[in-house]
Protein backbone atom coordinates (compact mmCIF):
# COMPACT_ATOMS: atom_id res chain seq x y z
CA UNK A 1 0.00 0.00 0.00
CA UNK A 2 1.21 3.46 -0.87
CA UNK A 3 0.22 6.20 1.59
CA UNK A 4 -0.33 9.85 0.80
CA UNK A 5 1.54 11.96 3.33
CA UNK A 6 -1.10 14.71 3.38
CA UNK A 7 -4.20 12.61 3.96
CA UNK A 8 -5.27 9.18 5.01
CA UNK A 9 -6.27 7.94 1.51
CA UNK A 10 -4.10 5.33 -0.14
CA UNK A 11 -3.96 3.44 -3.42
CA UNK A 12 -3.15 -0.17 -4.36
CA UNK A 13 0.51 -0.97 -4.95
CA UNK A 14 1.68 0.11 -8.40
CA UNK A 15 -1.64 1.90 -9.17
CA UNK A 16 -0.10 4.98 -10.78
CA UNK A 17 2.67 3.04 -12.54
CA UNK A 18 0.15 0.84 -14.34
CA UNK A 19 -2.50 3.56 -14.89
CA UNK A 20 -1.30 4.49 -18.38
CA UNK A 21 -1.30 0.88 -19.59
CA UNK A 22 -4.75 0.21 -18.23
CA UNK A 23 -6.09 3.41 -19.78
CA UNK A 24 -4.66 2.50 -23.19
CA UNK A 25 -6.15 -1.02 -22.93
CA UNK A 26 -9.56 0.49 -22.27
CA UNK A 27 -9.27 2.92 -25.19
CA UNK A 28 -8.33 0.01 -27.45
CA UNK A 29 -11.23 -2.07 -26.19
CA UNK A 30 -13.68 0.73 -26.80
CA UNK A 31 -12.20 1.29 -30.26
CA UNK A 32 -12.67 -2.41 -31.00
CA UNK A 33 -16.28 -2.12 -29.84
CA UNK A 34 -16.91 0.69 -32.30
CA UNK A 35 -15.43 -1.35 -35.13
CA UNK A 36 -17.99 -4.04 -34.48
CA UNK A 37 -20.68 -1.92 -36.15
CA UNK A 38 -22.72 -4.05 -38.49
CA UNK A 39 -22.38 -1.47 -41.26
CA UNK A 40 -19.74 -2.75 -43.72
CA UNK A 41 -16.65 -0.56 -44.10
CA UNK A 42 -16.68 -0.71 -47.89
CA UNK A 43 -19.59 -0.56 -50.29
CA UNK A 44 -18.46 -2.96 -53.02
CA UNK A 45 -18.43 -0.64 -56.03
CA UNK A 46 -15.83 -1.25 -58.72
CA UNK A 47 -14.74 0.51 -61.92
CA UNK A 48 -13.54 -0.82 -65.29
CA UNK A 49 -9.81 -1.36 -65.57
CA UNK A 50 -7.83 1.85 -66.27
CA UNK A 51 -11.04 3.91 -66.11
CA UNK A 52 -9.43 6.84 -64.30
CA UNK A 53 -6.70 7.05 -66.92
CA UNK A 54 -9.12 7.05 -69.85
CA UNK A 55 -11.64 9.48 -68.42
CA UNK A 56 -9.19 12.41 -68.43
CA UNK A 57 -8.71 12.60 -72.23
CA UNK A 58 -12.49 12.22 -72.66
CA UNK A 59 -13.16 15.25 -70.49
CA UNK A 60 -10.34 17.31 -71.99
CA UNK A 61 -11.49 16.54 -75.55
CA UNK A 62 -14.95 17.85 -74.69
CA UNK A 63 -13.50 21.16 -73.51
CA UNK A 64 -11.42 21.57 -76.67
CA UNK A 65 -14.47 20.78 -78.83
CA UNK A 66 -16.35 23.57 -77.06
CA UNK A 67 -13.44 25.91 -77.60
CA UNK A 68 -13.35 25.33 -81.39
CA UNK A 69 -14.57 28.43 -83.14
CA UNK A 70 -17.20 28.31 -85.85
CA UNK A 71 -16.05 30.17 -88.97
CA UNK A 72 -18.87 32.47 -90.11
CA UNK A 73 -20.18 31.81 -93.60
CA UNK A 74 -20.37 35.54 -94.32
CA UNK A 75 -18.29 38.36 -92.92
CA UNK A 76 -19.62 39.68 -89.61
CA UNK A 77 -20.37 43.23 -90.80
CA UNK A 78 -22.90 41.99 -93.41
CA UNK A 79 -24.66 40.05 -90.70
CA UNK A 80 -24.97 43.20 -88.57
CA UNK A 81 -26.30 45.23 -91.56
CA UNK A 82 -28.92 42.53 -92.21
CA UNK A 83 -29.90 42.32 -88.57
CA UNK A 84 -30.20 46.12 -88.34
CA UNK A 85 -32.42 46.20 -91.45
CA UNK A 86 -34.73 43.49 -90.09
CA UNK A 87 -34.91 45.27 -86.73
CA UNK A 88 -35.79 48.58 -88.47
CA UNK A 89 -38.61 46.91 -90.43
CA UNK A 90 -40.08 45.33 -87.31
CA UNK A 91 -39.82 48.66 -85.48
CA UNK A 92 -41.80 50.38 -88.22
CA UNK A 93 -44.48 47.70 -88.35
CA UNK A 94 -44.99 47.43 -84.61
CA UNK A 95 -44.53 51.09 -83.66
CA UNK A 96 -48.18 51.73 -84.59
CA UNK A 97 -49.31 48.82 -82.55
CA UNK A 98 -47.29 49.87 -79.52
CA UNK A 99 -49.45 50.10 -76.48
CA UNK A 100 -48.21 52.70 -74.04
CA UNK A 101 -49.77 51.07 -71.01
CA UNK A 102 -48.25 47.68 -71.76
CA UNK A 103 -47.47 45.90 -68.50
CA UNK A 104 -44.27 44.11 -67.63
CA UNK A 105 -44.39 40.36 -67.26
CA UNK A 106 -44.97 39.25 -63.71
CA UNK A 107 -45.28 35.97 -61.81
CA UNK A 108 -48.98 35.58 -62.60
CA UNK A 109 -48.18 35.48 -66.33
CA UNK A 110 -46.25 32.25 -65.95
CA UNK A 111 -48.21 29.24 -67.05
CA UNK A 112 -48.70 26.60 -64.37
CA UNK A 113 -47.10 24.03 -66.64
CA UNK A 114 -43.92 26.14 -66.82
CA UNK A 115 -43.77 26.31 -63.03
CA UNK A 116 -44.43 22.57 -62.75
CA UNK A 117 -41.68 21.85 -65.29
CA UNK A 118 -39.25 24.05 -63.35
CA UNK A 119 -39.95 22.19 -60.11
CA UNK A 120 -39.70 18.83 -61.90
CA UNK A 121 -36.36 19.61 -63.54
CA UNK A 122 -34.68 21.42 -60.69
CA UNK A 123 -33.80 20.01 -57.34
CA UNK A 124 -35.65 22.19 -54.84
CA UNK A 125 -33.99 21.28 -51.61
CA UNK A 126 -36.53 22.54 -49.09
CA UNK A 127 -37.79 20.80 -46.02
CA UNK A 128 -41.51 20.62 -45.36
CA UNK A 129 -40.92 23.05 -42.49
CA UNK A 130 -39.33 25.61 -44.85
CA UNK A 131 -42.18 25.19 -47.32
CA UNK A 132 -44.73 25.63 -44.55
CA UNK A 133 -43.03 28.88 -43.56
CA UNK A 134 -43.26 30.20 -47.13
CA UNK A 135 -46.79 29.12 -47.96
CA UNK A 136 -49.32 30.63 -45.63
CA UNK A 137 -51.96 28.14 -44.59
CA UNK A 138 -54.51 30.94 -44.53
CA UNK A 139 -54.21 31.32 -48.31
CA UNK A 140 -54.43 27.67 -49.17
CA UNK A 141 -57.06 25.01 -48.83
CA UNK A 142 -56.21 21.34 -48.44
CA UNK A 143 -58.02 20.52 -51.66
CA UNK A 144 -55.82 23.02 -53.58
CA UNK A 145 -52.82 20.72 -53.24
CA UNK A 146 -54.59 17.39 -53.69
CA UNK A 147 -55.33 15.96 -57.10
CA UNK A 148 -58.67 14.63 -55.92
CA UNK A 149 -60.98 16.37 -53.50
CA UNK A 150 -61.27 14.70 -50.15
CA UNK A 151 -64.66 14.47 -48.61
CA UNK A 152 -65.05 14.95 -44.87
CA UNK A 153 -66.13 11.33 -44.63
CA UNK A 154 -62.85 10.06 -46.13
CA UNK A 155 -60.80 12.25 -43.78
CA UNK A 156 -62.70 11.01 -40.74
CA UNK A 157 -62.30 7.41 -41.88
CA UNK A 158 -58.52 7.93 -42.29
CA UNK A 159 -58.21 9.52 -38.85
CA UNK A 160 -60.26 6.75 -37.31
CA UNK A 161 -57.98 4.07 -38.75
CA UNK A 162 -54.61 5.80 -38.34
CA UNK A 163 -54.72 8.01 -35.27
CA UNK A 164 -54.91 6.37 -31.86
CA UNK A 165 -55.45 9.51 -29.87
CA UNK A 166 -56.98 12.60 -31.46
CA UNK A 167 -55.01 14.73 -29.00
CA UNK A 168 -51.88 13.79 -31.01
CA UNK A 169 -53.14 16.07 -33.77
CA UNK A 170 -52.76 19.12 -31.53
CA UNK A 171 -56.04 20.54 -32.75
CA UNK A 172 -57.97 22.89 -30.53
CA UNK A 173 -61.37 21.29 -30.11
CA UNK A 174 -64.40 22.04 -28.08
CA UNK A 175 -65.52 19.40 -25.65
CA UNK A 176 -69.28 19.22 -26.04
CA UNK A 177 -69.72 16.77 -23.20
CA UNK B 1 0.49 19.75 -54.99
CA UNK B 2 -0.40 23.13 -56.48
CA UNK B 3 -2.02 25.66 -54.11
CA UNK B 4 -5.74 26.13 -54.64
CA UNK B 5 -5.58 29.92 -55.13
CA UNK B 6 -2.86 29.53 -57.75
CA UNK B 7 -4.85 26.84 -59.54
CA UNK B 8 -7.98 29.02 -59.62
CA UNK B 9 -5.99 31.95 -61.03
CA UNK B 10 -4.48 29.72 -63.70
CA UNK B 11 -7.92 28.34 -64.57
CA UNK B 12 -9.22 31.85 -65.11
CA UNK B 13 -6.26 32.86 -67.25
CA UNK B 14 -6.82 31.85 -70.91
CA UNK B 15 -3.08 31.26 -71.39
CA UNK B 16 -2.71 28.70 -68.61
CA UNK B 17 -6.31 27.42 -68.57
CA UNK B 18 -5.86 24.17 -70.51
CA UNK B 19 -2.91 22.97 -68.43
CA UNK B 20 -4.53 24.01 -65.14
CA UNK B 21 -7.76 22.24 -66.09
CA UNK B 22 -5.86 19.03 -66.72
CA UNK B 23 -4.30 19.34 -63.27
CA UNK B 24 -7.74 19.97 -61.78
CA UNK B 25 -9.26 16.91 -63.48
CA UNK B 26 -6.38 14.70 -62.42
CA UNK B 27 -6.55 15.96 -58.84
CA UNK B 28 -10.28 15.57 -58.28
CA UNK B 29 -11.45 12.90 -60.76
CA UNK B 30 -11.42 9.99 -58.31
CA UNK B 31 -12.91 11.81 -55.33
CA UNK B 32 -15.71 13.29 -57.44
CA UNK B 33 -16.31 9.99 -59.23
CA UNK B 34 -16.88 8.10 -55.97
CA UNK B 35 -19.09 10.88 -54.65
CA UNK B 36 -21.22 10.73 -57.81
CA UNK B 37 -21.17 6.94 -58.04
CA UNK B 38 -22.60 6.61 -54.54
CA UNK B 39 -25.53 8.77 -55.59
CA UNK B 40 -26.30 7.36 -59.07
CA UNK B 41 -24.99 3.80 -58.36
CA UNK B 42 -24.43 2.80 -62.01
CA UNK B 43 -20.90 3.20 -63.44
CA UNK B 44 -21.95 4.48 -66.90
CA UNK B 45 -24.27 7.05 -65.31
CA UNK B 46 -21.49 8.10 -62.93
CA UNK B 47 -19.14 8.51 -65.90
CA UNK B 48 -21.67 10.78 -67.69
CA UNK B 49 -22.28 12.87 -64.59
CA UNK B 50 -18.56 13.15 -63.82
CA UNK B 51 -17.84 14.47 -67.31
CA UNK B 52 -20.77 16.90 -67.12
CA UNK B 53 -19.56 18.09 -63.73
CA UNK B 54 -16.09 18.92 -65.03
CA UNK B 55 -17.55 20.62 -68.12
CA UNK B 56 -19.73 22.77 -65.83
CA UNK B 57 -16.68 23.62 -63.72
CA UNK B 58 -14.76 24.57 -66.89
CA UNK B 59 -17.58 26.76 -68.20
CA UNK B 60 -18.28 28.49 -64.90
CA UNK B 61 -14.83 28.93 -63.41
CA UNK B 62 -14.93 32.68 -64.17
CA UNK B 63 -17.97 32.92 -61.92
CA UNK B 64 -16.18 31.19 -59.03
CA UNK B 65 -15.73 33.96 -56.47
CA UNK B 66 -13.70 31.98 -53.95
CA UNK B 67 -16.32 32.39 -51.20
CA UNK B 68 -15.97 28.68 -50.55
CA UNK B 69 -13.11 26.29 -51.25
CA UNK B 70 -12.75 25.09 -54.84
CA UNK B 71 -13.36 21.44 -53.94
CA UNK B 72 -16.54 22.38 -52.00
CA UNK B 73 -17.80 24.24 -55.04
CA UNK B 74 -17.01 21.26 -57.28
CA UNK B 75 -18.63 18.81 -54.86
CA UNK B 76 -21.72 21.02 -54.85
CA UNK B 77 -21.86 20.96 -58.65
CA UNK B 78 -21.34 17.17 -58.64
CA UNK B 79 -24.12 16.70 -56.07
CA UNK B 80 -26.59 18.88 -57.97
CA UNK B 81 -25.69 17.24 -61.30
CA UNK B 82 -26.20 13.77 -59.80
CA UNK B 83 -29.56 14.58 -58.21
CA UNK B 84 -30.78 16.32 -61.37
CA UNK B 85 -29.61 13.34 -63.43
CA UNK B 86 -31.67 10.96 -61.27
CA UNK B 87 -34.68 13.24 -61.47
CA UNK B 88 -34.48 13.35 -65.27
CA UNK B 89 -33.94 9.60 -65.43
CA UNK B 90 -37.05 8.88 -63.35
CA UNK B 91 -39.03 11.27 -65.54
CA UNK B 92 -37.81 9.58 -68.74
CA UNK B 93 -38.73 6.18 -67.32
CA UNK B 94 -42.10 7.49 -66.15
CA UNK B 95 -41.60 6.33 -62.57
CA UNK B 96 -41.31 8.05 -59.20
CA UNK B 97 -38.03 8.95 -57.45
CA UNK B 98 -38.37 6.18 -54.87
CA UNK B 99 -39.18 3.53 -57.47
CA UNK B 100 -36.10 4.57 -59.45
CA UNK B 101 -33.89 4.23 -56.36
CA UNK B 102 -35.25 0.73 -55.74
CA UNK B 103 -34.69 -0.27 -59.37
CA UNK B 104 -31.11 1.04 -59.31
CA UNK B 105 -30.38 -1.13 -56.28
CA UNK B 106 -32.03 -4.15 -57.95
CA UNK B 107 -29.83 -3.59 -61.00
CA UNK B 108 -26.70 -3.81 -58.83
CA UNK B 109 -27.21 -7.56 -58.47
CA UNK B 110 -26.43 -7.99 -62.18
CA UNK B 111 -23.90 -5.13 -62.37
CA UNK B 112 -20.40 -6.32 -63.31
CA UNK B 113 -18.93 -3.28 -61.60
CA UNK B 114 -20.57 -4.05 -58.28
CA UNK B 115 -18.52 -6.54 -56.34
CA UNK B 116 -20.46 -6.28 -53.10
CA UNK B 117 -21.63 -9.25 -51.07
CA UNK B 118 -25.12 -9.79 -49.61
CA UNK B 119 -24.55 -7.39 -46.70
CA UNK B 120 -23.21 -4.65 -49.00
CA UNK B 121 -26.24 -5.08 -51.23
CA UNK B 122 -28.48 -4.85 -48.19
CA UNK B 123 -26.64 -1.67 -47.21
CA UNK B 124 -27.57 -0.17 -50.61
CA UNK B 125 -31.20 -1.13 -50.01
CA UNK B 126 -31.05 0.58 -46.63
CA UNK B 127 -29.50 3.70 -48.20
CA UNK B 128 -32.26 3.80 -50.83
CA UNK B 129 -34.80 4.13 -48.03
CA UNK B 130 -33.15 7.25 -46.61
CA UNK B 131 -34.09 10.82 -47.59
CA UNK B 132 -31.55 12.28 -50.09
CA UNK B 133 -29.87 14.55 -47.59
CA UNK B 134 -29.40 11.85 -44.94
CA UNK B 135 -27.96 9.50 -47.54
CA UNK B 136 -25.56 12.19 -48.74
CA UNK B 137 -24.38 13.02 -45.23
CA UNK B 138 -23.92 9.35 -44.41
CA UNK B 139 -21.90 8.46 -47.52
CA UNK B 140 -19.76 11.61 -47.30
CA UNK B 141 -18.94 10.96 -43.65
CA UNK B 142 -18.77 7.16 -43.54
CA UNK B 143 -17.24 6.20 -46.90
CA UNK B 144 -15.56 9.40 -48.05
CA UNK B 145 -14.40 10.23 -44.51
CA UNK B 146 -15.04 13.94 -44.97
CA UNK B 147 -15.06 16.26 -41.96
CA UNK B 148 -18.36 17.76 -40.87
CA UNK B 149 -16.96 21.23 -41.67
CA UNK B 150 -16.24 20.13 -45.25
CA UNK B 151 -19.68 18.54 -45.67
CA UNK B 152 -21.19 21.71 -44.21
CA UNK B 153 -19.60 23.79 -46.99
CA UNK B 154 -20.80 21.43 -49.72
CA UNK B 155 -24.37 20.95 -48.51
CA UNK B 156 -24.66 24.44 -47.01
CA UNK B 157 -26.04 22.99 -43.79
CA UNK B 158 -24.91 23.64 -40.22
CA UNK B 159 -22.52 21.16 -38.57
CA UNK B 160 -25.10 20.51 -35.83
CA UNK B 161 -27.79 19.58 -38.35
CA UNK B 162 -25.31 17.33 -40.19
CA UNK B 163 -24.38 15.50 -36.98
CA UNK B 164 -28.06 14.90 -36.27
CA UNK B 165 -28.64 13.67 -39.85
CA UNK B 166 -25.65 11.33 -39.67
CA UNK B 167 -26.71 9.91 -36.32
CA UNK B 168 -30.25 9.31 -37.61
CA UNK B 169 -28.94 7.70 -40.80
CA UNK B 170 -26.67 5.31 -38.86
CA UNK B 171 -29.55 4.27 -36.59
CA UNK B 172 -31.87 3.65 -39.56
CA UNK B 173 -29.21 1.68 -41.49
CA UNK B 174 -28.30 -0.45 -38.48
CA UNK B 175 -31.97 -1.19 -37.83
CA UNK B 176 -32.45 -2.15 -41.52
CA UNK B 177 -29.36 -4.40 -41.52
CA UNK B 178 -30.42 -6.12 -38.29
CA UNK B 179 -33.91 -6.82 -39.60
CA UNK B 180 -34.40 -10.11 -41.49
Amino acid sequence: MKKDKKNSFNTPEGYFESFHDRLMDRIQQEGAGEKESIIPKTDGFGVPERYFETVVPNILSRTTQEKGKVVPLRPKKYFYYGAAAVAAIFLLIFSGMWNSDMETINFDDLANTEIDTYFDNNSIDMSSYELAEMVSLEDIQLNDILEEDLSGEVILEYLDENVDDLRDLNIEYIDYE
Amino acid sequence: MIAEETLVQELKDKESQAKAFEVLVNTYKERLYWHIRRIVLDHDDADDVLQNTFIKVYRNIDGFKGDSKLYSWMYRIATNESLTFLKQKSKKMGIGDQELKERLVENLEADVYFEGDAIQLKLQKALAELPDKQKLVFTMKYFQEMKYEEISEVLETSVGALKASYHLAVKKIEAYLKAD
